[in-house]
């Protein structure tokens, strides 16, 4: 049969984009011509043999899938210093090996100088982004299910994964976008070592996220330096200590993050509209407070009391916290400087903190629980520590039942980042964050040229960064510590229903009134039009574009 | 000899009595002998001329800075007027610190979001559910305050947990 032979006019140089098909023309989409091959195995192509390159048959694909890889890294030339023409190769004419050492020495952020006129894979023409792996060694091909795009302005990778179909693009791709993905896949690959216990793969590949996560901007340069580092400390065992910080340095942390963006004040709002109703038309009220912290939930609350009809309630208020370390007693001060405002608004008040190194500690006799009082609970992003101690959570549901609450409202991360297996917790996490830290981007990003003075710019900035560190820490915690240290077990909504469905209790519907508050809260956001909120099962959702963040539900007993 | 022209009459710098207004003003009609009128004057007002009014003169900033006003400004399209916010909102700063810090930014920012399909009254309604965000968002202010000045009331700015109202909206 005769063949047409492989067009000979193979352009070597670069920026000659030819619309001739590369290398393989007839492996390129035309599976006849591939069948035909088939038939005629003796281990080695013809075709290529005619050149001088020997290829097993069975090898063709392979070859085929690298010589794009090689060319999609060759072609994105980042500016970077070119290796010099020191770097060693196997002869090319056992092409399968020669492209795999390629590939082996190349680190992508560094262009090969190719070897001599002859190469093949001089010719450069565009190929779509190439699917493969970052060419370290022993790497192999990142499954297509492991990839998903870090943020959304990144384009979807699935039409490229397993592409079989050569068809020539002319159009070169050659943009950060590439590091970005690459950057992905990087980390993904370091978790895979990891959890494979690879620890020197991981390595190699903790520090080159590293390389590709500074050629990055924006969100995902600092989520990637966060995994990075929290890869990296996992890698080296240099877990954080436990406890990490002072309470009153998390405190001002979580201040920041309050101060930059609503998820915080959407828990504290929707939260406060469910305590409200479940007090209507009582005379006595106690809200017992699990995450006290600087009490910025609770002025909004005395404000509605004391405005609601029929006057105000006397208001008792519990607060639990955990000791501050040093000599402070600052869950006092808390309530010291909540009792003046109580007093501002005529709202009778009574305060009481306990401190606690964990909620499981909490004793419901501790209290001083009064017959006459409908209690309330309230947690926000607490629950999910106690995931870190078996039975912690039920032995706190339990004792939450004896102090007879009205309502429990528990505000809580929407995700799963408690799974047993690793590199699921970390896909799970790295799309969370991902998605958190966009939304930060473009909440804290209008600073400039606002009401008072360059100062509001500055310090818009400085509550930017430290709500960035405050998430940052978490997401060490996630990934780099293990057993009862790793207290950031976020669990998903349909998770924590169960729970608390066996420890008896049953849901209450939050009203219409506090998704319209949420709703009107997010409005006043600057990039409000990301934030969404979502009505799922009488519990509110807040999420950015289509990714649910956070989530408040109330719950009663049976 | 310094003439300080105050409140439509002629001053001089050495203190003498004023001198009667020049011809040129007609029938010797002033405002400021009819403070009620002005005050009826001023309650019809929108936020910001009321702002401009202030700055007239110290006789009208007096006036302006009347709380009242503020708080038939804020509250003069709600219906029903909300009760016993009254002794809450002077106990935390008053209505004219309330429409500075909260409500003035509340509903510039939701009136820019609705710009999009729907056709804008000028001086909107606004509802219920608004008027409890403002107090909200009012209290935790005063709170912050009271957290950041240790005990006393700090200082006359906005506090930051309310920054997120002063940034700009990408319209």
């Amino acid at each position: 049969m005769k063949r047409d032979y492989p067009n000979q006019n193979h352009t070597l140089f670069p920026g000659s984009s030819s619309s001739t098909p590369p290398l393989l023309p007839d492996l390129t989409g035309k599976s006849k011509m591939w069948d035909e091959f088939n038939e005629q195995d003796t281990g080695v192509d013809e075709l290529l043999a005619v050149l001088g390159y020997k290829v097993k048959s069975s090898d063709m694909v392979d070859v085929a899938q690298k010589i794009e890889h090689l060319e999609g890294v060759l072609s994105n030339d980042d500016g970077l210093s070119q290796m010099a023409s020191d770097s060693i190769h196997q002869n090319p004419s056992d092409l399968s090996s020669w492209l795999e050492s390629m590939i082996c020495e190349l680190n992508p952020v560094v262009q090969v100088q190719l070897p001599g006129s002859g190469s093949i894979a001089g010719s450069l023409v565009g190929t779509s982004t190439s699917p493969g792996s970052a060419g370290i060694d022993d790497l192999q091909a990142i499954p297509g299910d492991a990839i998903y795009p870090p943020t959304k302005k990144q384009k979807s990778l699935s039409e490229d994964n397993g592409n079989k179909t050569y068809s020539p693009n002319p159009i070169v791709i050659i943009d950060s976008q590439e590091n970005g993905i690459r950057l992905v896949h990087t980390l993904m690959a370091c978790a895979e070592a990891v959890q494979q216990d690879d620890m020197k793969r991981a390595e190699t590949l903790v520090k080159q996220a590293g390389y590709l996560a500074v050629s990055q901007a924006g969100a995902m340069r600092k989520v990637a330096t966060y995994f990075a580092e929290a890869l990296a400390r996992r890698i080296y065992r240099l877990y954080p200590k436990s406890p990490q910080d002072a309470p009153a340095f998390r405190d001002l942390l979580q201040m920041h993050f309050y101060e930059t963006c609503p998820y915080l004040k959407f828990a504290h709002f929707t939260a406060n509209q469910a305590i409200l109703e479940a007090f209507a038309g009582k005379k006595k009220v106690h809200v017992i407070d699990f995450s006290m912290k600087q009490g910025m939930q609770w002025p909004a609350l005395m404000q509605a009391l004391a405005l609601r009809p029929g006057g105000p309630p006397t208001f008792r208020l519990t607060g639990i916290g955990p000791p501050s370390g040093d000599n402070t007693d600052h869950l006092q001060e808390v309530g010291w400087k909540l009792a003046q405002l109580a007093d501002t608004i005529h709202v009778e008040f009574q305060y009481r903190g306990f401190l606690a190194e964990s909620l499981s500690d909490l004793e419901p006799a501790m209290l001083e629980l009064r017959e006459d009082e409908v209690v309330a609970v309230n947690s926000v992003f607490e629950m999910h520590e106690l995931l870190a101690r078996p039975g912690a959570v039920e032995k706190v549901l339990s004792a939450v039942k004896e102090m007879k609450p009205e309502i429990l409202t528990v505000v809580e991360q929407e995700a799963n980042h408690n799974g047993p297996v690793f590199l699921e917790r970390f896909t799970e996490s790295l799309h969370y964050y991902s998605t958190l830290f966009d939304s930060l981007e473009s909440s804290g990003g209008g600073g400039g040229g606002s009401v008072e003075s360059g100062g509001v710019a500055a310090a818009s900035n400085q509550d930017k960064i430290m709500s960035e560190v405050y998430l940052g820490k978490q997401i060490c915690n996630v990934v780099a510590c293990e057993g009862p240290d790793r207290v950031e077990r976020h669990e998903t909504l349909a998770q924590w229903k169960t729970r608390f469905d066996s420890a008896g209790f049953q849901p209450v519907h939050l009203g219409s009134n506090a998704y319209k508050q949420a709703s009107m809260l997010l409005a006043l956001f600057a990039g409000g039009d990301g934030y969404r909120v979502e009505e799922n099962d009488g519990c509110l959702m807040l999420g950015w574009h289509t990714r649910s963040l956070i989530t408040t539900s109330a719950w009663k007993l049976r | 000899m310094v003439h300080i022209l105050e409140n439509g009459e002629h001053f001089r710098a050495d203190n003498r009595e004023p001198e009667p207004e020049p011809e040129g003003f007609g029938s010797g009609f002033s405002i400021n002998d009819h403070l009620d009128l002005l005050i009826e004057v001023l309650k019809r007002l929108d936020g910001r001329s009321l702002g401009a009014a202030a700055c007239v003169c110290r006789q009208w900033c007096a006036i302006a800075r009347n709380d009242s006003l503020w708080e038939h400004l804020c509250f003069r399209h709600v219906s029903p007027p909300p009760v016993g916010v009254r002794p809450v909102v002077s106990a935390l700063g008053g209505y004219r610190r309330l429409y500075m810090v909260c409500v003035r930014p509340v509903l510039s920012r939701l009136k820019r979001r609705r710009l999009g399909g729907e056709s804008e009254v000028v001086r909107r309604v606004w509802n219920q559910h608004e008027v409890e965000l403002s107090l909200s968002l009012f209290c935790v202010e005063y709170y912050e305050r009271l957290l950041v000045g240790g005990g006393r009331v700090a200082g006359d700015s906005p506090s930051s947990s309310l920054k997120f109202l002063c940034m700009p909206v990408n319209v």
